[in-house]
């Protein structure tokens, strides 16, 4: 199924960004670890090579195969989500206060680039300038399934990381000022009802620590604070490697999970972070501009939400560490520590690099 | 399906994902201005912030300063080891379970718990709230066995006070309490929350100098508040020894000269203004409330009766009696009322304006010079030099003798007396002053009140023919004594009183149960009838049984005086039968103390 061509076609470029990227990750993953040994970098570092087996594995698949696939994989992972549910095994953290990124979004991880695939192929015949109703019903339903069974987790962090993929795909397919509006008065009307019935009193907590981190400073403002603190004290230049003290001293909470950048922001200060969002950014661009490089439709799509996932994941996280977000267990690709997420993700750049290698329509 | 793509026209569709791939960029521009405010504009405020997570200042309180008696030898007051536990908010997320966590390991009630952490609530959360205090070995035990799933709950050590002789000089020394917001409103910069601090006595009147200075030790913690090392320390200083005045045998002879009634005792050099002895009845143990949570054994000192809190000595307020004698002989022979050969005569009653003044004898004394007056303690002599004398020319010299104002000694809490005029009566009472006030007034009685300690004082400027001391109880300290009077008082007008004191104790007069073979006492007995409104209240309920406040007051020897001895006891009778005594075993004792110091030993 692959051929010299395609091998000749490999984006290098994007490939090695990941690389680095995730090279970056483990190595902040050791200096949040350092105190209890390190392991857990050592273990990421394992995962990377198994995600670059992963990486090879998919790009050898047609992704059309792959989309062929992906229903299969949506009933299988709806039926796991569902069972866990039935059976009611919550699985250990998701309650807690900052969720342990590798525990709860095993599947969901995966999940996500499935979705990804499904709305590919439901939009790859799709001509029509605008998205009718009748798309966007159907859109909903993909991307509502999984945000329903892992709400009930209950996981809000990773259940919004679907999000993007339903935005993603509707945008592109072509919303009219008309939809948009129905969609905001949804989503308040929606947003309403969840505070009012759905979110849990410590979720309210934390969104209202976003708008006023001081109101509770040793309760739900708590890790926000050490962060700010973790990130602030860091100035231009930072404490330097296995330096940093609010985390080797522990006051930064899920450092090498969803506080990751915090330890870079301390650790390597203002010059890491320019230089790390840089790279960081540098890959997104690579693979927003892969979008323009599909021979089909498809293609677009499957670049164009895959690329929307990773950015959308980053982006929430290194804003929700400084307290412009409220906090939700949201890792960031690449860097964060737990496999899952690390197969996930090169399960997605593995779909953006093939998609650019067979854009040539007569192989 | 595979060629298709070739013809399709996928501009619009990638328009709006470069649209989305703007947005990532703007947010992405937007997060890097977030970071550069925190980690740039705002760094020196996150990096105080991140010293101050980490670093954890833990004081270290100094021992008070060692207190004795006047030879060094006799500790009154020190300290010893001592644990307390305390309660760290910043290291619990859970605050309520904490404290019935912490209540249940240290047996205490959860509710006196919470209320003291609510009453610190203002502290910041990392500062250590005192939960209990004068810990148990046992208590320690557990709370150490605990420290790694209870880091809020800690063990300090501090230096705790202990009189190793219980209830000697207790109101000298004083009290230590638990610093009051008003305290640490004063002394925001030496005071914490939880400090111990001196009230009353010396150790109030010395704390700064007693407390000495604490130390600090700054380490750095993890988040659970778990010491991870140390980065500095420095020892504390403790306060510099304090050398007290008092004689310890002394002050312990007294105190059991008192022990059973109530009343006070001070006994003083009158050349130097050293307190040797200073006591007051009834005592306390102030090693019983040192502590910051026994409130039951507060409460039943401060509701006692019997008021042992209160120092008899500078705070009691009592009619000085015929003690005051001393003082209208001086006024009379100063300003030429009398002379030293006078005499005048006592039939035991006189009418005086109208109405009938009593002597206490009422067989009477015959004709009395002023020295027998004295001697005998004769009213009507001194009625009839009240009616010589006007009142405020009696204020005046009760003034230069010292009445009327503090003795300005050394130790907190000292009430001013009071000395009648017609200014006085005008702006307190609002009324005239009538003459035959002055006539109670010359004997003693009437608006005037001394406390015994102002006695004392008054009796050190009579034996020192004039030079008057300022009381004091740290030794070397004698601070800057009154004015003279050589000026307005001549030293004759000293000798005939001293001479009537001599003959009161020597030759038979009201005095002569404080006699001591070969010392030469002289002294002044009182017994006062007034009756203040709470002493009626006492007798209305029977718990004593009606009687006249005892005062004697004295000096030895004569012509060297290096004591002076001031009794009140409270209810005690006559002046001669109860308080003379008991100067006089102080005479004694004091002498045979100082006879047994000089004559070599070994006979």
């Amino acid at each position: 199924m692959i051929d010299r061509v395609h091998l000749r076609e490999i984006d290098w470029i994007l490939t090695a960004l990941v690389v680095v990227n995730s090279l970056v990750g483990v190595l902040l993953i050791y200096s949040a670890t350092s105190a209890g040994g390190g392991a857990q970098a050592l273990k990421q570092l394992l995962w990377l090579g198994a995600g670059f087996a992963v990486f090879f594995l998919t790009i050898s698949i047609d992704y059309k195969v792959w989309m062929a696939f992906a229903p299969y994989i949506f009933g299988l992972f709806l039926l796991f989500m569902a069972g866990l549910f039935v059976f009611g095994r919550t699985v250990a953290g998701s309650r807690s206060w900052i969720r342990i990124a590798s525990v709860g979004g095993q599947p969901s991880e995966i999940a996500k680039i499935v979705v990804v695939l499904l709305l590919a192929r439901l939009f790859s015949e799709y001509r029509a300038p605008y998205a009718t109703t009748g798309m966007i019903a159907l859109s909903l339903a993909v991307v509502g399934a999984p945000i329903g069974l892992i709400l009930l987790q209950p996981d809000f962090g990773t259940a919004m990381c679907f999000l993007p993929i339903l935005f993603g795909a509707l945008v592109l397919a072509g919303l009219r000022r008309k939809t948009v509006i129905v969609f905001l008065v949804g989503a308040l009307a929606l947003g309403a009802i969840g505070w009012g019935f759905v979110l849990k009193d410590y979720q309210k907590k934390r969104i209202e620590t976003v708008i006023n981190p001081a109101q509770d400073p040793r309760g739900a403002g708590y890790h926000v604070r050490q962060s700010q603190i973790a990130i602030g004290s860091g100035g231009l230049t930072g404490k330097g490697f296995l330096k940093g003290t609010q985390s080797g001293l522990k006051f930064l909470p899920a450092r090498h999970t969803d506080f990751i950048f915090a330890v870079l922001g301390e650790e390597f200060g203002f010059f890491g972070v320019f230089v790390v969002l840089g790279l960081y950014f540098a890959m997104l661009a690579r693979m927003f501009k892969s979008v323009g490089r599909s021979r089909d439709r498809a293609g677009i799509y499957i670049t164009f939400l895959a690329a929307s996932v990773i950015a959308f994941q980053f982006l929430v996280n290194i804003l929700m560490i400084v307290g412009l977000l409220p906090i939700t267990g949201i890792p960031i690709p690449l860097l964060s520590y737990g496999g899952s997420s690390l197969f996930a993700t090169y399960f997605a750049v593995g779909l953006i690099v093939n998609v650019k290698m067979r854009r040539f329509a007569n192989v | 399906m595979s060629d298709r793509g070739i013809y399709e026209d996928f501009t619009l569709v990638l328009r709006r994902a470069r649209a989305v791939f703007i947005s990532v960029g703007i947010v992405a521009a937007l997060a890097l201005v977030a970071y550069w405010k925190i980690q740039i504009l705002d760094y020196q405020k996150y990096e105080s912030m991140a010293v101050d997570n980490r670093t954890r200042e833990i004081i270290l309180p100094a021992p008070r300063a060692i207190i004795t008696d006047r030879t060094g030898a006799v500790v009154l007051a020190d300290n010893k080891a001592a644990f307390k536990a305390s309660f760290i908010r910043d290291n619990t997320r859970d605050q309520a379970g904490s404290i019935r966590r912490i209540a249940d390991l240290l047996g205490l009630d959860p509710a006196v718990v919470s209320e003291r952490v609510d009453k610190y609530k203002s502290l910041a959360g990392f500062q250590p709230i005192v939960v209990k205090d004068n810990l148990e070995l046992g208590d320690v035990a557990r709370i150490e066995a605990r420290k790694n799933d209870m880091p809020e709950l800690i063990v300090e050590t501090e230096p705790r006070r202990i009189y190793p002789h219980n209830t000697v000089g207790s109101h000298i020394l004083g009290y230590l309490q638990e610093a009051d917001q008003k305290d640490l409103d004063a002394h925001p910069d030496l005071l914490r929350p939880g400090d111990m601090i001196g009230k009353v006595g010396i150790e109030g009147q010395y704390n700064n100098r007693i407390a000495g200075q604490e130390g600090k030790v700054v380490e750095i913690v993890d988040s659970l508040g778990r010491r991870q090392n140390e980065l500095s320390r420095n020892d504390p200083q403790p306060g510099p020894k304090l050398t007290l005045t008092i004689d310890y045998e002394l002050q312990v002879k007294a105190e059991e000269l008192l022990a059973g009634r109530e009343g006070s005792i001070v006994a003083l050099d009158p050349k130097t203004g050293e307190v040797l002895a200073l006591a007051s009845y009834p005592t306390f143990d102030p090693n019983k409330f040192i502590s910051r949570f026994t409130p039951e054994e507060w409460q039943a000192l401060v509701q006692n009766p019997d008021n042992p809190l209160l120092n008899r000595a500078l705070q009691g307020l009592y009619s000085p009696g015929s003690l005051f004698k001393t003082v209208m002989g001086i006024a009379a022979l100063a300003t030429g009322a009398t002379t030293p050969e006078t005499t005048i005569y006592c039939g035991g009653v006189v009418e005086i304006y109208d109405a009938p003044r009593h002597c206490w004898n009422e067989a009477g004394h015959g004709a009395l010079t002023l020295r027998d007056a004295i001697r005998y303690s004769c009213n009507i002599y001194f009625y009839q030099l009240g009616r010589r004398i006007p009142i405020d020319t009696i204020a005046r010299y009760a003034g230069l003798m010292g009445l009327g104002r503090k003795t300005d000694i050394d130790i907190p809490g000292e009430k001013d007396g009071l000395v009648p005029s017609t200014e006085w009566k005008k702006t307190i009472r609002k009324e005239e002053w009538y003459p035959g006030e002055t006539i109670s007034v010359a004997i003693g009685q009437g608006p005037l009140q001394t406390t015994p300690l102002q006695i004392a004082a008054m009796t050190a400027r009579l034996a020192n023919r004039g030079k008057g001391i300022r009381p004091h109880l740290l030794l070397g300290e004698s601070g800057e004594p009154p004015a003279e009077t050589s000026s307005e008082i001549p030293r004759g007008a000293f000798d005939q009183v001293i001479e009537g004191m001599w003959r009161s104790v020597n030759e038979g007069g009201t005095g002569k149960e404080a006699f001591v073979e070969n010392f030469q006492a002289c002294g002044k007995t009182g017994s006062t009838q007034t009756i203040s409104r709470e002493t009626a209240e006492r007798i209305a309920e029977g718990v004593k049984i009606k009687k006249t406040h005892s005062w004697f007051t004295g000096f030895a020897p004569r012509n060297d005086p290096r004591i002076v001895v001031t009794v009140l006891v409270e209810y005690g009778g006559g002046g001669g039968a109860t308080a003379a005594p008991i100067a006089g075993q102080l005479f004694a004792f004091y002498k045979q103390k100082h006879d047994r110091s000089r004559t070599p030993s070994g006979n």
